[in-house]
């Protein structure tokens, strides 16, 4: 049967069945045996002779060893944990892989293997390696989750070995060498170990070790000095084959490396010597050191002159031994040494002898002896100042500098020099004069004499004033250097402004150049400065606006600005610029009537007069409210912002927060100058409508603030009021920048897309304005209701936007005097519209193209900039901004309409051409001001 | 004027010596049993005053310590100074809990509110902020950045953060109404301090001028002359039945005015530079002072 069998049965392979399979199939194999044959390889089954399944797949080698189907141990499946005893309880067992493998899988796995220990492993190499071992077999230990040993990033390595250990307790540190710093112990073992070492090498060595020892303790203080010189690294550890027979890492040359070449030398001969055989005892005699044959020398052996070359050929022991010369050896040896103990005493390197005499010497110097009578404090002889007021005071005429470059250099170095250094040195100069034909300008009368003198003076003034800014640095001269607004009251109005006059007056006067007229005020008379006699302060900037336009002829707005007050607010500044203008136009003429015909002072005080009429009443009636709190500001004084506590603050300090489930807060601007311009209008809208908005929540009010206004254009686009010009124009440029859409284009849009509604051709395009429309619809009935205001429902938002129908030329009058503003928003969009009346699609695209370029265009003109839609955010918010000065100035402008400004008026003409021309091309929108007019009246 | 001058602590009763170099601050604690100082030589110091005994010394500080301020159950400290940190120390092991960073510059005064929950500290970079001591974090949790220029001093009520700043403000922030009053003085305010009954607020300006306000109204009720106060950091405060007003001067010396008429009550020279610190005992005639010259007096009547 087995014959049979051994051609039918596979034999590799596990086959894994199910289990009614196996046991139904096993019966049909007990059964008949014969059947199996026909059967496909994994489907076959092992039995024993009688029929009995012996191999079960379950491991390696498979056969039960006499348990049955089992597991193959007595206990079968029960736990091992599981014990019934009761005094025996149950131990927690330890398992690891070993307790699951046989003795076959271990000696796969390699079974009981040596291992070495790593506490001896001084430098860490296998430190790694072992620890990672280690996590290994305590990953087996412990029943984990994760089957399999844990990967090599979490577990760490043991860093330091036992012997590393024991040295960081002696006070050892990493990149120390392990030389004890103490080098009279080590010599102390050093000394015993040789003695050992001689006793065993050679029976006659006695009075040799004597010597030598007393020998060495002279050198052992030299040799500590060495220990601790070299006791601050370890050496370089390099990768060189060994190919020597000292011991590990002994290196006879550590402190010598000068010799290593000559040894090195000598090997190589050695081992020519080798090779020939010839003259071997003749060269080994000449070594003479080799007297130490054999071993003895340890690692603590240090570099002695007497061992030296030790090991110098490892081949040759025999031979030194026989060779040996002692007596001989020592004295040369110790002849040596003698000369090294010199040498080290010297404190030069081995082998080495400083020179007795050099040519080098160190030279010194004696300090110079100090007269008696010398006081170490230096004073000044002439204080350069009253020096500098005297040039301050009367500015030379400015003078031609002469045509030699030379001489004119000369004479610009001289007189920064003079400047620079006093009048020490223009003596000196002069001392030369006599000499020199080159100083001959420093008399007067000389050629360049009034060059020099002018650019002396210069200097001088750009001396002053660069010493200007070296005074004590308080809160006020940091806040003017750093451009914050003065706080109004730290000093005393009077002073401050003169001494402000002055710098001005110097620095202006000191570019000479750019002077245009160098009138000073004094020849003015009294009377014609005294224009704003009523005013202290206003007063006081006029006299300084006249100092600068006469005597600086420079009128940068940079310098205005520091020197005049700026606590007013900038539309308020322009204002009153153009009063001083005019008042200063006034006074010119005066004078030139004065110059013209001077007895007759009565005229003059006429027209002075007149000036005064004229400009004190305008003064006091626009200015009467705004001076009160502009300039006599009464501290303390009292603003009341809103301000946000976060919540977690609110928490803390136990209390609700007030702005909880309140919309996030509005930035707050963060200059003054914003808050100056921003603020007061925001708090007079909360103030207006404090009736309907809750006191205190400045929030809520500047928002329908907000709204109030969005609400006005909307509601009387072209009644643009001069009226109520503070609620109309500010918000709606903050509802532009709000809402970001193009309310222009909208504007714009509307209009058409109201015209086109009943049109059947209807795009998509079409739908979308539509549906802004009824947005827009519904924000508009909603700011109605709150303003109180009919707004008509949902189908017709359209009174207030643009319906453009053709309106009347007679009504182009009535815009130019008070609508110029908006009629001018779109000078080109109405070209392109007049282009095609009809179609609205393309229309609208085109406009929004014009529009863009219309801004273009308006930002290099910012004159012209009255009123636009941005595209860009950034363009939105500064014009916001700018135009809020803007709007400012024409307030100011529509109050003191008579002003001769000539820029305004260049402005007002420019605009007219726009409109003429915008009347030209476009016919069709004067609906909206038609419609206006029809609300209107 | 002279017959409330017995009640005036205008004699020595002792010095406290240790600070090497300037004493910055020195405070009362909440009972006056303890007082805090801190200084140059960064360090923080807590001394028994009425004992004249040095108690334990804080450090941790890499720069000077500008002000220190106690909880109310004397647990913990808060300083603050140049290295542009809160320091929150425990007071008992003298251990810092936490370490408060967000200040850009130096920090000029902290105070902890009533609950000692929060952390409110001014600094030279304009801005008054408060930090979380209940939370892990160090950031602030609140910043008020409203100030025009370094704040000198901050003052906490119960719902309220009150700080002086060189921009000539006294700000109060009213956390419970969302709002922010702006006292304008018109003068750089070097320091503010609270009336007793929390009603008046006293601002140091650095034009030599004390400044008494009155909270609800911003109205100016007094101002108190005589002193000098140019250029330093100085305290001033009210006496524990706020009397009187106290403060510091340049030229060593302390000023008594009286409340109402602002009439110096009494000047005397305390110490031999510049007054930094003045702090009166809540409840007794007892007061410290603090100098340049690196001392701490203790006056009584």
């Amino acid at each position: 049967m087995a014959d049979v069998d051994e051609e039918d049965y596979v034999y590799f392979g596990t086959p894994i069945e199910r289990e009614e399979e196996i046991s139904s199939r096993k019966r049909k194999a007990i059964a008949e045996p014969g059947t199996l044959r026909s059967l496909p390889p994994w489907k076959q089954e092992v039995t024993d002779e009688e029929g009995r399944r012996r191999f079960h797949g379950a491991f390696t080698g498979g056969y039960s060893a006499g348990y049955y189907n089992t597991v193959g141990s007595k206990e079968g499946w029960t736990p091992q944990t599981f014990t019934s005893s009761r005094k025996n309880r149950a131990e927690v067992k330890k398992q690891n892989i070993y307790s699951f493998l046989d003795e076959d899988d271990l000696k796969d796995i390699g079974g009981n293997t040596l291992e070495t220990s790593m506490q001896y492993d001084t430098f860490g190499f296998t430190a790694a390696e072992f620890a990672r071992k280690k996590a290994e077999e305590e990953q087996k230990k412990r029943p984990s989750a994760i089957p399999g040993p844990a990967p090599d990033e979490i577990v760490l390595p043991a860093s330091s070995s036992i012997g590393m250990r024991l040295l960081m307790k002696m006070g050892w540190r990493q990149g120390h060498s392990i030389k004890d710093s103490n080098a009279e112990s080590l010599s102390e073992i050093r000394r015993e170990a040789r003695k050992a070492f001689m006793a065993l090498s050679s029976n006659n060595a006695e009075p040799d070790i004597s010597e030598k020892d007393a020998d060495g303790t002279d050198e052992f203080p030299d040799m500590s000095i060495d220990v601790l010189r070299n006791s601050e690294n370890t050496p370089v550890y390099v990768l060189n084959p060994k190919q020597d027979m000292y011991g590990l890492g002994y290196d006879p040359f550590k402190h010598a490396p000068e010799f290593r070449d000559s040894k090195r030398l000598r090997e190589s001969k050695s081992r020519e010597t080798k090779r020939s055989k010839v003259h071997m005892g003749s060269l080994l005699s000449s070594n003479s050191k080799k007297y130490a044959p054999g071993f003895g020398i340890g690692a603590l052996e240090e570099l002695d002159a007497e061992d030296e070359d030790i090991y110098a050929s490892g081949f040759d022991y025999e031979q030194t031994e026989v060779e040996l010369e002692p007596s001989k050896a020592v004295s040369s040896s110790s002849g040596d040494r003698m000369l090294q103990l010199e040498n080290k005493k010297r404190g030069s390197l081995l082998g080495f002898k400083l020179a007795s005499d050099s040519d080098y010497k160190l030279e010194r110097f004696y300090p110079p002896a100090i007269p008696s009578n010398f006081r170490p404090i230096h004073k000044f002889g002439a204080p350069l100042d009253q020096t500098l007021k005297n040039y301050n005071s009367v500015p030379p005429p400015d003078a031609p500098p002469p045509e030699d470059t030379n001489l004119r250099l000369l004479i610009e170095g001289s007189a920064a020099m003079v400047a620079r250094c006093g009048k020490s040195i223009e003596d000196l100069y002069m001392e030369k004069s006599k000499t020199n034909p080159l100083f001959l300008f420093l008399k007067s009368g000389a050629e360049g004499y009034d060059y020099y003198v002018r650019k002396l003076w210069e200097n001088k003034q750009k001396f002053v004033d660069n010493l200007k800014p070296a005074e004590k640095l308080t809160a006020e001269n940091r806040g003017r250097i750093l451009g914050e607004r003065p706080l109004a009251s730290t000093t005393s109005r009077v002073n401050d402004v003169s001494v402000k006059a002055r710098e001005v007056i110097n620095t202006q006067s000191s570019h000479g150049d750019t002077v245009t007229k160098p009138i000073s005020l004094a020849d003015l008379p009294d009377s014609a400065i005294k224009q704003f006699k009523h005013d202290p302060a206003k007063q006081e900037r006029f006299e300084l606006f006249l100092k600068e336009k006469y005597q600086g002829g420079l009128r940068a707005s940079g310098t205005r600005s520091s020197t005049s007050t700026s606590t007013m607010s900038e539309a308020d500044r322009a204002r009153e610029r153009l009063d001083f203008e005019a008042a200063a136009e006034a006074i010119e003429k005066g004078k030139q009537t004065i110059q013209i015909s001077a007895p007759s002072t009565d005229h003059t005080k006429d027209l002075l007069g007149f000036g005064e009429d004229r400009f004190v009443p305008s003064t006091l009636i626009e200015n009467s409210e705004t001076k009160l709190e502009e300039t006599n500001v009464v501290y303390p004084k009292r603003e009341q912002f809103e301000w946000r506590p976060s919540p977690i603050l609110c928490k803390r300090f136990d209390l609700i927060d007030p702005y909880m489930g309140k919309p996030p807060p509005v930035p707050r601007p963060r200059s003054k100058m914003d808050s100056l311009i921003f603020l007061p209008e925001i708090f007079k809208s909360s103030n207006k409508e404090d009736a309907k908005s809750p006191i205190g929540n400045s929030l809520e009010a500047s928002k329908s603030g907000l709204k109030e206004a969005e609400a006005e254009p909307s509601a009387s686009e072209a009644d643009v009021a001069p009226t109520s010009p503070k609620n109309v124009e500010r918000p709606v440029d903050l509802y532009k920048a709000i809402f970001s859409d193009d309310s222009d284009d909208d504007e714009a849009d509307a209009g058409p897309a109201l015209n086109q509604a009943p049109n059947p051709v209807k795009s998509s395009e079409g739908a979308n304005k539509t549906l802004n429309r009824l947005v827009a619809g519904d924000f508009l009935e909603s700011l109605g209701k709150e303003l109180g205001l009919e707004v008509p429902p949902d189908s017709i938002p359209g009174p207030s936007l643009n319906a453009n129908t053709v309106s009347l030329p007679e009504e182009q009058k009535s815009f130019k005097g008070g609508d110029d503003r908006d009629n001018t928003l779109f000078p080109k969009v109405k070209e392109t519209k007049s282009k095609d009346y009809g179609s609205t699609v393309d229309s609208s695209r085109e406009k929004k193209r014009s529009h863009s370029k219309h801004h273009r265009r308006r930002s290099r003109t910012p004159d012209l900039d009255l009123d636009s839609g941005s595209d860009s955010d950034s363009h939105r918010r500064h014009r916001s901004r700018s135009k809020k000065r803007r709007d400012r100035r024409d307030r100011s402008r529509s109050r003191d309409s008579e002003s001769s400004d000539e820029a305004y008026m260049n402005r007002k003409e420019r605009r007219k051409k726009y409109h003429s021309r915008h009347h030209e091309h476009k016919k069709k929108d004067y609906g909206d001001k038609y419609s206006d007019k029809k609300r209107r009246s | 004027m002279a017959s409330s001058g017995w009640e005036l602590a205008v004699n020595e009763s002792g010095v406290l010596k240790g600070h090497e170099g300037a004493v910055l601050a020195v405070r009362f604690n909440g009972d006056g049993n303890y007082c805090l100082t801190c200084g140059k030589d960064r360090t923080l110091r807590l001394w028994n005053p009425h004992r004249g005994i040095h108690i334990k010394t804080y450090k941790s500080h890499a720069r000077e310590v500008r002000d220190v301020h106690v909880t109310t159950d004397n647990a913990k400290l808060v300083s603050c100074g140049g290295d542009r940190q809160l320091f929150y120390w425990d007071v008992s092991s003298g251990r810092v809990i936490r370490k408060f960073r967000g200040h850009d510059s130096e920090v000029n005064s902290v105070k902890f509110n009533e609950y000692n929950a929060v952390v409110v500290s001014a600094g030279y970079d304009r801005s008054v902020r408060a930090f979380d001591c209940r939370s892990q974090s160090t950031e602030p949790i609140q910043i008020i950045d409203t100030f025009q220029d370094s704040v000198m001093s901050v003052h906490l009520t119960k719902t309220e953060i009150i700080a002086g700043c060189v921009d000539g403000t006294v700000r109060t922030f009213d956390i419970r109404m969302g709002r922010e009053l702006v006292d304008q003085l018109g003068h750089p305010v070097n320091c503010i301090s609270l009336s007793n009954d929390a009603n008046c607020v006293l601002a140091s300006c650095l034009d030599s001028t004390l400044r008494l306000l009155d909270r609800s109204t911003g109205e100016l009720l007094q101002e108190y002359k005589g002193h000098k106060c140019k250029s330093y950091k100085m305290d001033c405060c009210l006496t524990n039945t706020d009397a009187h007003v106290v403060s510091g001067s340049e030229d060593g010396f302390i000023y008594f005015w009286d409340l109402v008429d602002a009439s110096i009550v009494s000047s005397f020279r305390a110490h031999s530079s510049v007054v930094t610190s003045v702090s009166y005992h809540p409840k007794d005639v007892c007061m410290l002072t603090s100098s340049v010259d690196g001392t701490i007096k203790v006056w009584r009547k």
